[in-house]
């Protein structure tokens, strides 16, 4: 029964200490350090109930406890990333509205220049239409139009 | 009772022993980063992980391009590998010095039981002075905005 505990125990500490170097590997990249705060706390969490077996039992300690340092560590480095994050966000407010414009803008043109297709099919009879936004092009067959370039086209294509 | 069998001696030691073990994982964890590199290709530009920081922001950080610059390092293509992020070739040198490191201090660790202590001194005050090198401008960069 004293050997299952001690395993237990044992076991883990092994188990903190591979989370806690892993985690401490994500955590040192800026661009995915803030995900290894949820490996941290699991590291923190499994170090910390292996140490508390390892004492009852009697049991080395040594795994449990450097998992928990290099996961304690790691856990802070995430941390400090999401404080770098926020610290962005107060400084450049107007830049990340911007971004946040921009967006909104390249949906909105994406909309205006979409190409739409519909095709509606009824036993023998199919019938298709194909509208093309191009908002662009418009714009400037219309400004042709105005400074006379262009003939004006009254036809009517039907496919 | 002690052996003679390395074989034997270091299955015993690995499951009581966090130094033995550490450098298990870490070695494991240095191959899975070198075979991630490996494996997808910065030609196909098919990389599972984004840059969390700059989807945030709008602005990229340190890190960005580090996936690609460790690919090309590893196809041979150090000057594109340099394009991506200059910080590149220092973090891979980092990976690869450690994955030998951890071999070489295991082997050391198991066969020189009178100077482990000193070891364990010297591999935390080396790999610490080589992490604080190739990870200088991560670090920069997180103590620039705290």
């Amino acid at each position: 029964m004293e050997e299952v505990n001690k395993n237990s125990g044992q076991t883990l500490g092994i188990a903190a200490l591979i989370t806690a170097i892993i985690t401490f590997v994500i955590a040192v990249i800026p661009c995915i350090g803030l995900v290894a705060i949820i490996p941290g706390i699991i590291a923190i969490v499994l170090a910390s109930v292996g140490l508390s077996q390892a004492n009852r039992a009697d049991s080395p300690r040594g795994v449990a406890i450097a998992g928990l340092v290099i996961a304690i560590v790691a856990s802070i480095m995430s941390l400090s990333q999401y404080m770098v994050i926020g610290k962005f966000a107060d400084k450049f407010p107007d830049q990340i509205e911007q971004i946040v414009r921009d967006v909104q803008r390249n949906v909105v043109d994406e909309i205006e220049n979409a190409s739409v297709s519909i095709k509606v099919e009824n036993g023998d009879e199919v019938v298709e239409i194909n509208v093309d936004q191009n908002r662009n092009d418009k714009v400037k067959t219309l400004e042709e139009l105005e400074e006379g370039l262009i003939e004006p086209d009254d036809t009517l294509n039907a496919d | 009772m002690q052996t003679s069998c390395p074989a034997v001696r270091f299955r015993f030691s690995l499951k009581d022993d966090p130094y033995l073990l550490g450098n298990l994982v870490f070695a494991s964890v240095i191959l899975m980063i070198l075979l991630y590199s490996l494996v997808f290709s910065p030609d196909r530009n098919d990389y599972p992980v984004v840059c969390i920081h700059e989807k945030i922001t709008g602005m990229p950080c340190p890190s960005c391009g580090l996936s690609h610059s460790l690919s090309l390092i590893l196809r041979g293509r150090i000057d594109e590998a340099y394009t991506w992020n200059e910080n590149g070739m220092k973090v891979f040198i980092f990976f690869v010095s450690q994955f030998l490191l951890r071999i070489f201090f295991s082997r050391y660790y198991l066969n020189y039981p009178d100077f482990r202590k000193q070891l364990i001194i010297t591999d935390i005050s080396g790999s610490s002075l080589l992490f604080f090198i190739a990870f200088m401008p991560f670090i920069i960069h997180i103590c620039k905005w705290l």
